[in-house]
């Protein structure tokens, strides 16, 4: 009897152990897929996703290579937890280039020279501004997948007419527009900055906004960290932005801001049941609008955008744009034949046909874009004298959270600006 | 001979025999250690070794492997503790930081599930259609804490149309602005916690009701003959008799607390700015959003600091209850 419970206790051990040890090993290595395919992470859901996979079907029929796509809204961390579990995605489209240099700094990435896609061929197909930014230490990482122009502001035309309105050139006849609507009895402005997520909404706002009254070369050192935020310049831009972000002019007020979300906010512009009448974020509004919000718009009639007025008339309309870069973070042919034809105006034409996004492809034709509002946000970065990439996209790791976290304590309190604007460049000094 | 090897059928322990006793204790201690030694390799694996690891980074700076790589004693803390104001600020009146709101929600959250889990354990036993009333206040129990957290912005939605609590205030006022309940500091942590009282309460009323079944009737009888009334029934009978339950209770509502996260995710995101963060987002924060894992681990240990003790409370207290009966 005593021998038999021993035998038990024994091989229950011993079965535990060989349980334990083959997951183990199952685990070790990260799941294998099946030959011929990649997994792409990135943040882009609804219209912008739809219109990804639109060119990642034409890839897989093209070369049989299945692609896997996972949406992570919140991709900093996600990248960061599948880095240090060994087990990252073949290519991550990454919106910023301060974290891609981030990754860049860690070897996790890897520069595109070295998977097939040499220097030259990037320039071809590139602008030497795009490729600068999606590159780090002198080596380019990111090809550039897609732009848009954060410089528009959505308004509707229908309504404009209605009330002999006109487009705005200059800040003053912005907020003299504003004014007018609001002495209509309607309330002028939604701003989605609020819970979850959405506070990047005011970082374009001050982009925007610093970007005509401190001029160019401010907004390139503030962004890079050699201009500090407790500069005159960064106080008085938040003030401006004060001037339409107040409980007179947005829907609900300061407190209705902030709670609303970034989509939420172009719904009670552009929904079926509006709410107010402008709308301020990048080009692609126009494709959530007409995809989610409300099928039932008319570009050009009931949906349509403006370029952000000039403020100082002497630094004209800088554009603020952002872009969204595919890096690898391992090196497979299939990879490389994904990155290459990614990097095609072929894949480029399909994209942008989709009206979601725009090409920053230089061999993508403009009559690629399906509508007048794809196609002017087109011309508008095609044509910017100046183009400033989205800063808070610039400050290192989750700064650019961060930024728009203090600027929400801006428009809530306005009195404190100066100490807001201290605590965060405490936050931050040293972080470049 | 066949028979030998298989178990008499009254398994009676071979009464003991002098010699050989303390071989075959030996022997016995043991086989059990091997009994208990997969439950240990999987504890060991999977909570003491990262516990270890954990309270280890956080004495240094981590790369984005999570290897410790820079020992900084205890500057991570003294960081955390002095200089971090979204962590803990005593600057001002009244302070603010994760920590702090940590504490509103053990006051706040405690309080009111406690209060409102007892009330209607109490009073449902008294109706007839007690199944009902449990029924509905246990199905939040059932739900995850992300579709609560989506549920509870839709409750909370400024838009009168979608948020039925501004179409409340709304029908009672017309001119009156939606109140953006999730977007004023002051009021972003109550809004938290009242869905997530919301979806905890069922727990304390079960197990409370549960526990009111338990009391034997024969007192409540003598103490109704003996001429007391309903009200110090409850304070001098069922409150000292529930008195267990309602520390176990209170135990796991803390643990629930400290550790909280989910919610805040996927309501606020820690925000408006920084002011619902708590001392499990400031963690996640910090190690997977700022690529801080030692910083991020320090925040782990003070969590464990603050938990630690109170398992040990409550372990104590079953055994001593465990005694008694």
């Amino acid at each position: 009897m005593k021998r038999r419970s021993w035998f038990i206790a024994s091989a229950l051990v011993l079965a535990v152990l060989v349980a334990g040890l083959s997951a183990a090993a199952v685990s070790a290595k990260p799941a294998k897929r099946s030959a011929g395919s990649i997994e792409v992470l990135s943040l882009w859901g609804g219209s912008e996703k739809d219109a990804f996979l639109k060119v990642t079907d034409a890839f897989t029929k093209a070369t049989g290579i299945k692609v896997e796509y996972t949406s992570a809204r919140d991709f900093i961390p996600e990248v960061r937890t599948r880095l240090a579990a060994g087990n990252p995605p073949d290519i991550g489209i990454l919106p910023r280039p301060g974290f891609i240099g981030t990754l860049a700094q860690q070897n996790a990435i890897k520069p595109l020279s070295g998977l097939g896609l040499s220097n030259a061929y990037m320039q071809q197909n590139y602008s030497a501004g795009w490729l600068k930014l999606g590159s780090s230490g002198g080596k380019i990482y990111g090809v550039p997948a897609k732009a848009n122009s954060k410089s528009v502001i959505w308004y509707k035309p229908d309504s404009f007419k209605k009330y002999k309105f006109k487009v705005p050139r200059t800040w003053n006849q912005l907020l003299a527009l504003t004014k007018a609507y609001k002495k209509k009895g309607l309330v002028p402005w939604s701003v989605g900055a609020g819970p979850n997520q959405s506070q990047w909404t005011l970082t374009d706002w001050f982009e925007n906004i610093y970007a005509r009254t401190a001029g160019p070369v401010k907004y390139q050192q503030l962004f890079t960290g050699k201009l500090k935020f407790t500069d005159p310049s960064v106080a008085k831009a938040c003030r401006i932005m004060t001037q339409i972000i107040n409980n007179k002019y947005v829907l609900n007020g300061v407190q209705g801001v902030l709670g609303q979300s970034f989509v939420g906010g172009i719904g009670d512009v552009f929904g079926t049941s509006p709410k107010a009448q402008l709308y301020f974020e990048g080009g692609f509004v126009g494709g959530i609008a007409l995809q989610q919000v409300n099928p039932g718009l008319v570009p050009g009639k009931t949906i349509n955008s403006f370029r952000w007025p000039t403020i100082n008339a002497k630094l004209d309309h800088p554009v603020v744009g952002a872009a969204d870069f595919a890096a690898a973070f391992k090196d497979t042919p299939e990879v490389r034949q994904f990155l290459k034809y990614i990097s095609t105006a072929a894949a480029g034409t399909i994209w942008t046909s989709t009206g979601a996004v725009i090409s920053p492809n230089k061999k993508v034709p403009g009559t690629a874009y399906p509508n007048i509002l794809a196609r002017g946000e087109a011309r508008q970065i095609a044509s910017a004298k100046t183009f400033l990439f989205d800063g808070s996209d610039l400050l290192p790791g989750a700064f650019g959270d961060t930024w728009g976290f203090a600027l929400q304590d801006v428009i809530q309190k306005p009195g404190n600006i100066p100490s807001i604007l201290s605590t965060f460049q405490n936050k931050i000094a040293g972080q470049f | 001979m066949s028979t030998q090897g298989l178990p008499s059928p009254v398994a009676a322990p071979p009464p003991s025999k002098g010699r050989g006793e303390g071989l075959l204790s030996a022997g016995r201690r043991f086989q059990g250690f091997l009994f208990v030694l997969p439950a240990l390799l999987v504890l060991a694996i999977f909570l003491i070794y990262p516990a270890y690891y954990t309270i280890r980074l956080s004495f240094y700076e981590g790369d984005f492997k999570f290897n410790p790589v820079h020992w900084l004693g205890i500057d991570n803390f003294k960081n955390l503790l002095t200089n971090d104001p979204d962590f803990l600020d005593l600057s001002k009146f009244p302070p603010s930081g994760a920590l702090i709101n940590n504490l509103r929600w053990v006051v706040v959250y405690i309080s009111l599930a406690l209060i409102i889990g007892l009330a209607l354990a109490v009073l449902a036993v008294r109706v007839r259609y007690e199944r009902a009333v449990k029924a509905a206040i246990f199905v939040p129990m059932a739900i995850s804490a992300t579709a609560v957290g989506i549920i509870w912005l839709f409750v909370y939605s400024p838009n009168p149309d979608i948020g039925v609590l501004n179409a409340v205030v709304h029908a009672f006022d017309h001119g009156v602005q939606p109140i953006a309940w999730l977007g004023r500091p002051g009021l972003v942590n109550y809004a938290l916690i009242f869905a997530y009282v919301w979806a905890s309460t069922g727990f304390v009323m079960v197990v409370l009701s549960a526990a009111i079944k338990g009391i034997p009737t024969e007192i409540m009888e003598a103490a109704r003959v003996d001429g007391a009334g309903e009200w110090n029934i409850f304070r001098r009978i069922m409150l000292p008799m529930l008195s267990l339950p309602l520390s176990v209770v209170t135990i796991w509502l803390f643990i629930n607390v400290i550790k909280v996260f989910d919610i805040i995710y996927v309501m606020t995101g820690g925000g408006p700015g920084t002011s619902s963060r708590v001392i499990a987002f400031t963690m996640y924060e910090e190690t997977f959003h700022n690529g801080r894992p030692g910083y991020g681990a320090a925040v782990a240990v003070i969590m464990l600091v603050l938990i630690a003790p109170v398992m040990v409370l409550n372990v104590r207290r079953f055994r001593s209850e465990r005694v008694i009966a």
